[in-house]
C-alpha cells in the first residue's frame, strides 16, 4: 500500500481494479464491521426508501412493505417493516445483517401480525420482478460453471435483458423498470409502473409464460421441439436481435459444438451436438451430420458445423419444403441457445423476496448495482464498447479503497469545503450507479405524484 | 321475547294473487334478453313454494355441470348433457306465454343460489365457474342477432374498444402472426370438415375479422398462451373471441356481488322461513360436494370407534379403495405412508376421532413393532392429520381427484384408486366379492374403467351394490348423482341403511 500511495493517483487506482479482477477462485468476503460501515455510510438509504415508498415521505406502500434479513448466523428473519427512512436506516444499521431483502406490500403493517389474526396479513401489491441466472446455463456454457462468471457468459445476461426489457416496454407498456446486479452471476429486473405493482398472480403468471418461449422446447420432450409458427410478433423480435449475436456469443465465444479426434464421447460437446441434431427435421440430415462429425479428425469449430448443416443438406435434402423446415428449425437453434431462461417462480408469486439493490453479496462483497443494459455509466470508457461489466463493478473492498485514498489525499482548504458537502459516496466508484438510480427513482415519484393527483381530480367529478 | 317474535312477523305481507299490468310491463323490461348479467335483484314477490322448486332446479343444473367437470368434459360436451336439462328445468323460450315467467324463474332463482352460495370461498369458486359455464352454454343457444342484442344492451359493462380498419390494416403481420392460429381454430370449429389455408385466413383478417383492443390483465390465459398481439399495454383479440370476455366478465362482477351479499347475509338470516330452505340447499351441495365432514353430527357417528371400524357393519360401507387399504393393514400390520394417510384421513371423515384414531393405528402397528417405535414414527403423523401437530391445518379426506392425482401405488403399496390401479383380474376378483358377479355388470364396469371414468364406475358398483335398498326406497339415484369422494360413498351407504331400518322399524 506505501508503495501506492508513491505513485500517481490514476495509477493507484487502476492497481486496486487489477486486485479486483484477480481469478475468481480468491474471493474477499465482507467482514461484520465492512458491513456496519457500508450500511451506516454509503448504502443509499434515501433513494431505496423513495424508490419503494413512491413518494418523498413515507406512504402505506413503504410502511405495510416486509423486508426481511439474513443474518450472519444463517438466521433468516422476516416481516419486519418501518414507519421512515431514519427507522429503516437505524434498524438495518443495528442488525447488520449480512444482505436484506424486498417483499410484498400487505394489508397491515407486517411487524404487527402477531396482534392480528392470521388471515389478516394479506399481499396487496409488488413490484413485478424478473431473474435471470447464469447458472440456469450451465448445459451450455462453455467458459464457466456454477457460480462462476466472466465476460464471455454475462453477454448472455446482456442479450437477455435486452429482449425481456423491450417485450415489458414496448408489449406490456411499462415505463419504470430498473435492473440489479445480482452481485455474483446474475440480473434481477423490478418494474415499478403501478399497474405492474398491482398484478394479480395469475396475470403475473400469465406474463412470465409470454416471456418463457423456451418452456416448449427445453426439458425432455424430444419428438416436439419446435417453436410456434409464425413467430409471435415478440419471439420474431427477439429472433432478429438474438441473430445478429449468434455468431459472437456462440459460435465464437461458448464453442459448444467444438471437437477434436481426442474429445472423448462423453463429453459435454457430444451432448450438445446431439442437442443441437435434435432440432433437425430429416432424420436423414440427422444421421448424416452425426456421420460426419464423429468421422472427423482434425479439429472441428462450432462455425464448421453450423457451416456444415447447409453444407450437408445441399446434398440430402430434396424438396423446397424440407430446406424450408431446415430453415425454421435454425431459427429455433438460435433461440434456445441465446432467449433469456427465466425463473419463474420469482416473478409469479408476490410474496416471494428479493435482494435489495445496493445490498453486499455477502459471497463476493459485490454492490449489486443497477445497471442499464443498453450502456454503460461506469465511467470507466474502457467498458463503454461491452456495457456493464460486472467484473469490474463496485466492490466493497474497492469502494473503501478509494474511500481512504479520498482521505489521504493532500487539499488545498477550498477544495476541503466543497468536499464536506460531498456524500461520502460521491468519493467512491459507486456515483454514477447511486446517480443512475436515482433518476430512475425521481421519474417514478413525478408519474406517481401526477398519476395521483389526476386519480383525485377524476373523484372529485363525482 | 315476545317482542322478538313479533317483530320477526311484522312487515311480513301475503302473497298477492295477481299480479297487476303495471308490474307486467315492468318485468317485459327487465326480461328483454334470454341471458341476463342478473344486475338487478328481484323485487316482486313469490310463493316460497316457488322459491324452493325454482331453486331446486337451478341447482339441479349447476351439480349436473359440476359432475361433467369433475370428468373434465370440453364445454361442447357438457353443453351436450346440459341441453336436455336446460329445456327440462330452465327453458327459455324467445316468445310465448310461459316465456315471462321462464325469466323470472331464471332471475329469482339465480338470485336465491347466490344467498346459498355466498357463505365461504369454496362455494362461492364454485358456484361462479358452474354458473360461468351456463352462462357461456347459454349464449352459444342464442341467434346471432339475439349475441348481437345483448352485447349492445350491456356496453356499459363491456368497455372495449373495436380498432379501425386503419389501425388492423397498419399491424396485419402482428395480427396475423399472433392470432392467426387462434382465428384459424375458430373458423375450423364453425365449419367442421372445412380446411382453411393460410391465405383464406389472412384474407378472413382483413375483410371480416373485427379486433378488440383491451387491457392486457383482462386476458391473462390469452397472454401466456402467447396467442394474441400486445402492444403498449393492450391487447388485440379477434372478435371471435368475445364470449371468453363476456363470460369473464360475468364471472368477476358475479365474484363481486357474491361478497356483498355474504356481507348483508346476517340481515336476511332473522327469516325464519327461508334461513332452514337455504341451508338445505346448500347442505344437498355439500353432500354431492362432500365437503360437509367439518360439520359431522355427534349422532351419526357415536358407533364409530376403534374396534367397530374392524368390523363388518360398518366396513361393508367403505368404497373399494378404503376396503383394500384396510384388508392390507390387517393382513400386515402396516401400510406405507400415502396409504396410511388415504385411510387415515378416510377414516377421520367418517367421525373417528383422534384417540380412537391411535388406539386403531397402535393396535394395528404393534403385531409387528413395538409401542415405543409406533409412538417414536408414526405418532406424531396421526395427530399432524387431525391438525394437533405443526402448522396445526385440520386436513380434509382425500375425494378422488386428490387420489387420482397422487403417484399410483409402487409395490407393496395399496393406496390409490383400485378402478385405475388393479390389474382388470384383480379388479374382477374384487367385484366378486362385493357380490357382483352378473358378467354384463361387470362388463359395464369395465367399459367404464377403459375410458377413465374411474369414478364412474365406483358410481355404477354402488348402485349395483345397493340396488335392494335404493329400490326399497323407491328412490331412483339423483341424476349426475356421482361419487366423485370415497367418504361420501360411505355416507351415502350408512344413509341408505338407515332410513330403510327407520322404515321397518316404523312398519
Amino acid at each position: 500500500m506505501t508503495q501506492d500511495l508513491e505513485e500517481p493517483q490514476g495509477q493507484a487506482i487502476q492497481n486496486t481494479y487489477e486486485s479486483q479482477t484477480q481469478p475468481q477462485g480468491q474471493k474477499w468476503k465482507p467482514s461484520s464491521a465492512d458491513m456496519q460501515h457500508y450500511y451506516e455510510r454509503l448504502l443509499p438509504f434515501r433513494y431505496v426508501f423513495q424508490w419503494l415508498s413512491h413518494s418523498p415521505k413515507p406512504t402505506k406502500d413503504f410502511t405495510m412493505r416486509e423486508f426481511a434479513y439474513e443474518h450472519r448466523s444463517g438466521a433468516y428473519q422476516r416481516y419486519n417493516s418501518f414507519e421512515s427512512q431514519e427507522e429503516f436506516k437505524k434498524s438495518v444499521v443495528n442488525a447488520n445483517p449480512t444482505r436484506f431483502e424486498i417483499g410484498a406490500v400487505y394489508t397491515v403493517n407486517p411487524k404487527e401480525r402477531r396482534n392480528l389474526p392470521k388471515n389478516a396479513l394479506k399481499p396487496i401489491s409488488k413490484e413485478l420482478v424478473f431473474d435471470i441466472d447464469l447458472t440456469d446455463y450451465d448445459d451450455i456454457r462453455t467458459c464457466c460453471q456454477g457460480t462462476d462468471i466472466c465476460m464471455k457468459c454475462w453477454k448472455f445476461i446482456r442479450v437477455g435483458s435486452k429482449i425481456i426489457e423491450s417485450a415489458l416496454r414496448d408489449d406490456f407498456g411499462f415505463k419504470h423498470l430498473v435492473w440489479v446486479f445480482s452481485g455474483r452471476r446474475g440480473a434481477h429486473c423490478w418494474i415499478s409502473d403501478s399497474r405492474a405493482r398491482n398484478l394479480d398472480e395469475l396475470t403475473r403468471k400469465a406474463i412470465v409464460e409470454y416471456m418463457d418461449v423456451l418452456s416448449s422446447i427445453r426439458g425432455n420432450n424430444k419428438f416436439m421441439k419446435k417453436i410456434k409458427k409464425p413467430y409471435h410478433p415478440h419471439v420474431e423480435r427477439s429472433f432478429n436481435y438474438l441473430k445478429q449475436e449468434f455468431i459472437d456469443i456462440i459460435l465464437e465465444d461458448q464453442e459448444p459444438w467444438l471437437t477434436s479426434s481426442t474429445t472423448p464421447k462423453d463429453a459435454k460437446a457430444w451432448t450438445q451436438i446431439e442437442e443441437l441434431l435434435s432440432f433437425i427435421p430429416e432424420k436423414s440430415l440427422q444421421i448424416e451430420l452425426r456421420n460426419k462429425w464423429i468421422n472427423q479428425n482434425s479439429l472441428s469449430t462450432s462455425k464448421t458445423k453450423w457451416e456444415d448443416i447447409n453444407e450437408v443438406a445441399k446434398r440430402v435434402l430434396k424438396t423446397q419444403i424440407q430446406v424450408l423446415q431446415l430453415n425454421e428449425a435454425k431459427k429455433d437453434i438460435i433461440i434456445y441457445y441465446m432467449y433469456p431462461r427465466l425463473d419463474v417462480e420469482v416473478s409469479r408469486q408476490m410474496i416471494h423476496l428479493l435482494k435489495s439493490p445496493f445490498c453486499i453479496h455477502p459471497g463476493t462483497g459485490n454492490v449489486c448495482v443497477p445497471f442499464d443494459p443498453s450502456k454503460n455509466i461506469s465511467n470507466n470508457s474502457e467498458d463503454d464498447e461491452y456495457g456493464f461489466n460486472p467484473t469490474t463493478a463496485p466492490n466493497l473492498k474497492l469502494i473503501q479503497s478509494e474511500l481512504e485514498e479520498w482521505d489521504r489525499k493532500p487539499k488545498n482548504s477550498n477544495e476541503n469545503e466543497n468536499e464536506k458537502r460531498l456524500a461520502d459516496y460521491e468519493k467512491t466508484s459507486l456515483k454514477p450507479y447511486i446517480d443512475y438510480f436515482a433518476k430512475f427513482v425521481n421519474e417514478l415519484i413525478k408519474e406517481e405524484l401526477s398519476g395521483k393527483r389526476s386519480r383525485e381530480d377524476d373523484s372529485l367529478e363525482f | 321475547m315476545f317482542r322478538q317474535v313479533k317483530r320477526k312477523t311484522t312487515g311480513r305481507r301475503n302473497f298477492e294473487e295477481s299480479v297487476s299490468g303495471d308490474i307486467q310491463q315492468k318485468l317485459e323490461g327487465l326480461y328483454q334478453h334470454r341471458l341476463s348479467f342478473y344486475d338487478i335483484p328481484p323485487l316482486q314477490e313469490i310463493t316460497l313454494e316457488d322459491f324452493e322448486t325454482w331453486s331446486i332446479d337451478r341447482l339441479k343444473l349447476l351439480i349436473e355441470i359440476e359432475s361433467c367437470v369433475a370428468r373434465s368434459k370440453s364445454l361442447k360436451d357438457i353443453e351436450a348433457s346440459i341441453r336436455p336439462l336446460l329445456l327440462k328445468y330452465l327453458p327459455m323460450n324467445s316468445s310465448g306465454d310461459a316465456c315471462l315467467r321462464e325469466r323470472m324463474k331464471d332471475h329469482y332463482s339465480h338470485f336465491i343460489l347466490r344467498l346459498v352460495f355466498c357463505r365461504s370461498e369454496d362455494l362461492r369458486k364454485k358456484f361462479i365457474k358452474n354458473e360461468g359455464i351456463l352462462f357461456r352454454i347459454r349464449y352459444n343457444l342464442l341467434q346471432p342477432k339475439e349475441q348481437q342484442e345483448f352485447i349492445e344492451s350491456n356496453s356499459d359493462k363491456l368497455v372495449w374498444k373495436f380498432i379501425t380498419n386503419e389501425e388492423k390494416l397498419d399491424k396485419f403481420d402482428q395480427l396475423y402472426n399472433a392470432s392467426g392460429l387462434l382465428i384459424k381454430n375458430t373458423l375450423m370449429n364453425d365449419n367442421p370438415g372445412i380446411e382453411f389455408t393460410n391465405e383464406q385466413i389472412k384474407t378472413h383478417i382483413k375483410t371480416k375479422e373485427n379486433f378488440i383492443k383491451l387491457p392486457f390483465e383482462k386476458v391473462a390465459n390469452l397472454v401466456s398462451s402467447r396467442s394474441i398481439y400486445l402492444y403498449q399495454g393492450y391487447a388485440y383479440i379477434p372478435s371471435s373471441l368475445q364470449l371468453n370476455l363476456i363470460a369473464t366478465e360475468f364471472q368477476d362482477s358475479l365474484n363481486t356481488m357474491l361478497l356483498r351479499t355474504f356481507q348483508t347475509l346476517p340481515r336476511l338470516e332473522e327469516d325464519d322461513r327461508i334461513l332452514p330452505l337455504l341451508n338445505n340447499l346448500s347442505s344437498n351441495f355439500s353432500n354431492i360436494q362432500y365437503d360437509n365432514f367439518n360439520n359431522i353430527d355427534p349422532s351419526l357417528v357415536s358407533d364409530i370407534n376403534h374396534q367397530s371400524i374392524q368390523t363388518p357393519t360398518i366396513i361393508q360401507h367403505y368404497p373399494l379403495c378404503s376396503k383394500i387399504l384396510q384388508q392390507n393393514l390387517s393382513l400386515n400390520s402396516h401400510l406405507k405412508y400415502a396409504g396410511r394417510q388415504q385411510l387415515g384421513l378416510f377414516l377421520k371423515g367418517i367421525g373417528l376421532n383422534v384417540d380412537e384414531a391411535l388406539k386403531f393405528w397402535s393396535i394395528q402397528f404393534t403385531k409387528k413393532i413395538s409401542m415405543e417405535k409406533f409412538n417414536k414414527d408414526y405418532k406424531y403423523n396421526i395427530r399432524h392429520n387431525y391438525g394437533l401437530e405443526g402448522a396445526r391445518i385440520n386436513y380434509k379426506p382425500w375425494d378422488c381427484a386428490t387420489i387420482l392425482s397422487k403417484p399410483k401405488p409402487g409395490k407393496g403399496e395399496f393406496h390409490g384408486c383400485p378402478y385405475r390401479d388393479l390389474s382388470v383380474d384383480n379388479l374382477i376378483t374384487n367385484l366378486n366379492e362385493l357380490g357382483i358377479e352378473d358378467q354384463h355388470q361387470i362388463n359395464e364396469i369395465i367399459d367404464d374403467v377403459g375410458k377413465r371414468d374411474y369414478t364412474i364406475a365406483c358410481t355404477r358398483v354402488f348402485e349395483i351394490t345397493h340396488a335392494k335398498q335404493l329400490n326399497q326406497q323407491q328412490q331412483k339415484v339423483a341424476e349426475g348423482m356421482h361419487i366423485n369422494h370415497p367418504n361420501l360413498y360411505f355416507d351415502r351407504s350408512r344413509q341408505l341403511e338407515r332410513s330403510l331400518e327407520k322404515k321397518e322399524a316404523s312398519v
